[in-house]
Formats: structure tokens, C-alpha cells, sequence
């Protein structure tokens, strides 16, 4: 193996725990921006007190679920009650394998190349979907293994909104794929160079994308699975303590997943708009619209009151799924 | 046009707006103790006050009007002869008791009272951890108050939490003051 070689799969390691670290780091503010929102929005200040403006009462809140009691129900699975929150981690993570963040940067001491994704698969946006699915067994397990009716309900309802929304969700992001005529997520980035953004060319394409993925990532007004005022909280209605925080930790990387994908798939990912200046690097470009991304999942959480069940499988079936056949009908009228 | 306000997601535009505004709009938490302060208006009844005149004597010339007109009895007037001068009068209160346990703050007294000598007043901060300052006594109620009585109320001024042997109480600081909300 020569030296190029062991260069390579050193860069690849290093991406891997600097994407890794990033994820675990990330909903630490993301919580704490997400209770400043809320507060915010309902004419209150937030969290206060734990440093200026409360910024590190995440860093607080982390070291009591850390302390806590690991509370393991009598009746559970308990094999499956443990390993059922690292089944909902895993996938929302690995994700990111194939989610480029910008395209190649010089590093500029050693002058050497550098792409900003882990690999560039010709089968990203396939990928993505796939394994983002995979998330919903943990869920699904959890439920089931906790032995109480409450999570067993949020499981099934978990289980039934998965399936309905990811048709929806798969079916919006194949419009896209055609515009782009590539499933590799760097070529879908690239085919949107100026302003050629797929949200000019596929609207509707966009709304169900953001509707359906409301609903895989389990937020209001789709958040049925852990349904405070029916199902106390849902799937991770036994859980406790750390064990607790790995489900709020998917739920929050899934939310930035699905910013992440709406970024790439339909605004452009890191490119710049024609008519600004060319001052900021790409990555800021990707980052920033990301964080707009967020901010609008949070503000549409504060907005909007829950969907009763009945009316989320109907919204699933009989209005995103046809619209979205309707999308890829008329996206391929026009290419013809 | 229903069709066309479903189409273009009109009311859920609308609610997103609202909340936008809220946003970005000041938030109404007064941030009490440590921070901020409400201070009420003139005509709020809270703890009441003992006063005097202009000379520094006192007003109250235990004719236990207030004694009698209150519904719920707290007040417990005892007079006395003085000619010392320091009532208006030649009779003062020996005793001048309130049990805040059982006063409800209806006002009734202050509109009895033929000389003004006892008025609502401003404080409200009135829990504490045993029953002795449950009974306001005189000297309590003669004391200069913190809040002048021609500080015009309504705001929410700065203030600081001061803790110390004697207990714990808000300061205000009545320079800094903001309309609230």
C-alpha cells in the first residue's frame, strides 16, 4: 500500500468523526435555539437563567439526563429495550455518509485537495431514503419492547405514517432526480449552478417534499408518534435518561436531514445566487440556507396545532400521493 | 375561492405570519427578582401605611373608624392620652395592629379614615417564613416607604435581589424605570 493510499483513507476517517462529532454537537444549541424560538413566539424569553440568555442551560440539561436513572420497566423486552434508541441513532447518522456539504476546498498549507462529503455514491438520493427508513424500526422496536399501551400505540402510528409519507416523500424527489438526470447528490448540487434552482422547476415537487417530510420526521403538526395530549409522549413514553436523549438526539438530526436534503434537492445546495456578489464561500451559502431551513421547522412547530390521525393518513393517501404522481407526470411532459 | 385559499395554503400562511410577528416582537416577561420590578399604580392596595404631616406628627387620632367599617376585623386600635405632641391630636394609638393574615386589602379603611392617616399603599411583597410579620404593628406601618408617594406607577423598573441576614427583598431603582409592554 503505498503512501497516497493510507493519505486517502486517513482523510476519510477524519471526515467521518469530524461529521460524527458535528452531529452529536449539534442539537445541543439546536434545543437551545428551539426553546428561545418557542419562547419567543409565545411572547416569552425562554430558558434565562443558565448563563447569558440561557445558552448553557443545554449544557446543563446534558448533564442531568447523564445523571438520571436509567429506568428499565419491569415487563420490558429488555434486550431490545436497550438496543432499540442506538437502532433509531445509527441510521440517522449514517446518512450523512453520502450528504455532500460543499464541493472540493484546497486546504491551503499542504495544498491539497479536499471534497467536502465522505463519498459522492451514484445512487445518493437512493441511499439517503433508504436508510433514513431504516430509522423508524428503532421507534417501532422501542414501542413495542417498553410493554406499555402508550408506546405501543406511538409505534404503530410511527410505522403506519413512515410507510404512507416516504412514498410521497420518494416519489417528490424523483421529480428532481429527472430535472437533474442523476441520482448522485453532488450532481443533483451541480445541475443547479446560477440560478437554476429545483424549486423554480419543481414547486409543487418542493411542498410535498416539505409536507411529507414533516411528517418522517416526526414534527408538528405530523408529530402523531409521541403525541403529548393522546399518548403522553409516545414511543419514548418508558424511556429515561440517556437512553431518552439518543431519541431526541435522531429526532434532531433527522430534522437537519431533512433541511440538509431540502437544501440540496430544491434550493441549490452550496451555490450562490447569480446576482450576489461572489464574497462568501460556499460552505457559509450551505449552511446559512440549512439554518434557514431549521428555523422554518421550528417556526411551523409553534404554529401549527396537531392533525388528528384519520386526517394524516388522508393528507398521505389521497392528496400528497397523487400530486406527487401528478409531479412526475408533468416533470416528464416537459423534458420530452 | 375556498379551492383557491386551500391551493395556496392562505390561513396557513396567515397563522405563520402572526407568529412571526410575535417573534420578533418584545417579549412580556418581567424578569422578577433579579432583574426587573413592577411597580404598581397610585391607587394600588397593597400593604398599608401610617402617615404623618408636614410637622412629622401623626395623623392618626385612634377614633378606630377603620376598626369598626372593616369586614374581616383585622385591625386592632388601642387609644391613648398624649399631649406630647405627637399626634395631631391629644389622643394617639398606643396599639395600631393589622393582621395581614385576614385582611383582604378591600380599602375600606383608608375610606373611613377622617384624617387620611392610614392609606394603601404600594408594597406587595408580603410573604415571609413565620406568622410574627403576619401582624403589622405601628412602627412597621409609620415607616418611610420605599416607594415615594408621588412616584407615578405602571412601570417595570430595574432592580436587585438583595439577600441577607434579615431576610430577602427587591430593591428597586426608580431611575430606570420602562413602560411595561
Amino acid at each position: 500500500m503505498d503512501i497516497n493510499t493510507l493519505i486517502e483513507v486517513a482523510l476519510i476517517i477524519v471526515k467521518v468523526v469530524v461529521v460524527t462529532m458535528i452531529l452529536f454537537g449539534l442539537p445541543i444549541p439546536l434545543t437551545w435555539i428551539e426553546r428561545k424560538v418557542a419562547g419567543h413566539i409565545q411572547l416569552r424569553l425562554g430558558p434565562y437563567r443558565v448563563g447569558p440568555h440561557g445558552i448553557l442551560q443545554p449544557i446543563a440539561d446534558t448533564i442531568k439526563l447523564m445523571f438520571k436513572e436509567d429506568i428499565i420497566p419491569d415487563k420490558a423486552d429488555k434486550w431490545l429495550f436497550k438496543i432499540s434508541p442506538i437502532l433509531a441513532m445509527v441510521p440517522a447518522f449514517a446518512v450523512y455518509a453520502t450528504i455532500p456539504f460543499g464541493d472540493k476546498i484546497t486546504i491551503p498549507v499542504i495544498n491539497k485537495e479536499v471534497t467536502l462529503y465522505i463519498a459522492d455514491m451514484n445512487v445518493g438520493i437512493l441511499y439517503v431514503l433508504a436508510v433514513a427508513g431504516i430509522s423508524v424500526y428503532g421507534i417501532i422496536l422501542g414501542g413495542w419492547a417498553s410493554n406499555s399501551r402508550y408506546a405501543v400505540m406511538g409505534g404503530i402510528r410511527s410505522a403506519a405514517q413512515m410507510i404512507s409519507y416516504e412514498i410521497a416523500l420518494s416519489f417528490a424527489c424523483i421529480g428532481v432526480v429527472m430535472v437533474a438526470n442523476s441520482l448522485s447528490l453532488v450532481d443533483i448540487v451541480n445541475a443547479q449552478k446560477g440560478l437554476n434552482w429545483n424549486v423554480i422547476y419543481q414547486p409543487l415537487g418542493f411542498i410535498i417534499f416539505f409536507i411529507a417530510g414533516l411528517a418522517e420526521i416526526n414534527r408538528i403538526p405530523f408529530d402523531l408518534p409521541e403525541d403529548e395530549g393522546t399518548l403522553a409522549a409516545g414511543y419514548h413514553v418508558e424511556y429515561s435518561a440517556m437512553r431518552f436523549s439518543f431519541f431526541m438526539l435522531t429526532e434532531y438530526v433527522a430534522m437537519v436531514t431533512i433541511s440538509v436534503l431540502s437544501v440540496i434537492l430544491f434550493f441549490g445546495g452550496w451555490n450562490a445566487p447569480p446576482f450576489i456578489p461572489d464574497i462568501l464561500p460556499p460552505i457559509l451559502w450551505f449552511v446559512g440556507k440549512v439554518a434557514l431551513f431549521i428555523y422554518l421547522f421550528m417556526w411551523v412547530r409553534f404554529t401549527f396545532p396537531r392533525y388528528r390521525f384519520d386526517q394524516l393518513m388522508a393528507i398521505g393517501w389521497k392528496i400528497l400521493l397523487p400530486l406527487s404522481l401528478l409531479n412526475i407526470l408533468v416533470t416528464g411532459l416537459f423534458l420530452i | 375561492m375556498s379551492i383557491l385559499r386551500k391551493l395556496f395554503f392562505v390561513d396557513l400562511l396567515k397563522g405563520l405570519s402572526l407568529t412571526l410577528k410575535y417573534n420578533v416582537s418584545k417579549s412580556i416577561t418581567i424578569r422578577y427578582p433579579d432583574e426587573e420590578k413592577w411597580v404598581p399604580y397610585q391607587r394600588f392596595r397593597g400593604l398599608h401605611t401610617l402617615n404623618r404631616d408636614a410637622q412629622g406628627r401623626e395623623l392618626c387620632v385612634a377614633c378606630e373608624l377603620c376598626a369598626k367599617i372593616c369586614p374581616t376585623q383585622c385591625i386592632t386600635v388601642i387609644p391613648m392620652e398624649d399631649d406630647t405632641g405627637m399626634g395631631i391630636a391629644d389622643r394617639v394609638a398606643k396599639v395600631y395592629e393589622i393582621n395581614l393574615v385576614r385582611c383582604m386589602f378591600c380599602g375600606f379603611c383608608e375610606d373611613a379614615c377622617p384624617t387620611t392617616a392610614i392609606r394603601m399603599g404600594r408594597e406587595y411583597e408580603l410573604a415571609c417564613f413565620s406568622l410574627d410579620c403576619a401582624v403589622a404593628a405601628k412602627e412597621k406601618l409609620l415607616a418611610p416607604k420605599e416607594i415615594p408617594v408621588e412616584f407615578e406607577g405602571g412601570y417595570v423598573v430595574k432592580a436587585k435581589f438583595e439577600r441577607s441576614k434579615e431576610g430577602i427583598r427587591v430593591r428597586p431603582d426608580l431611575t430606570r424605570k420602562k413602560r411595561w409592554w
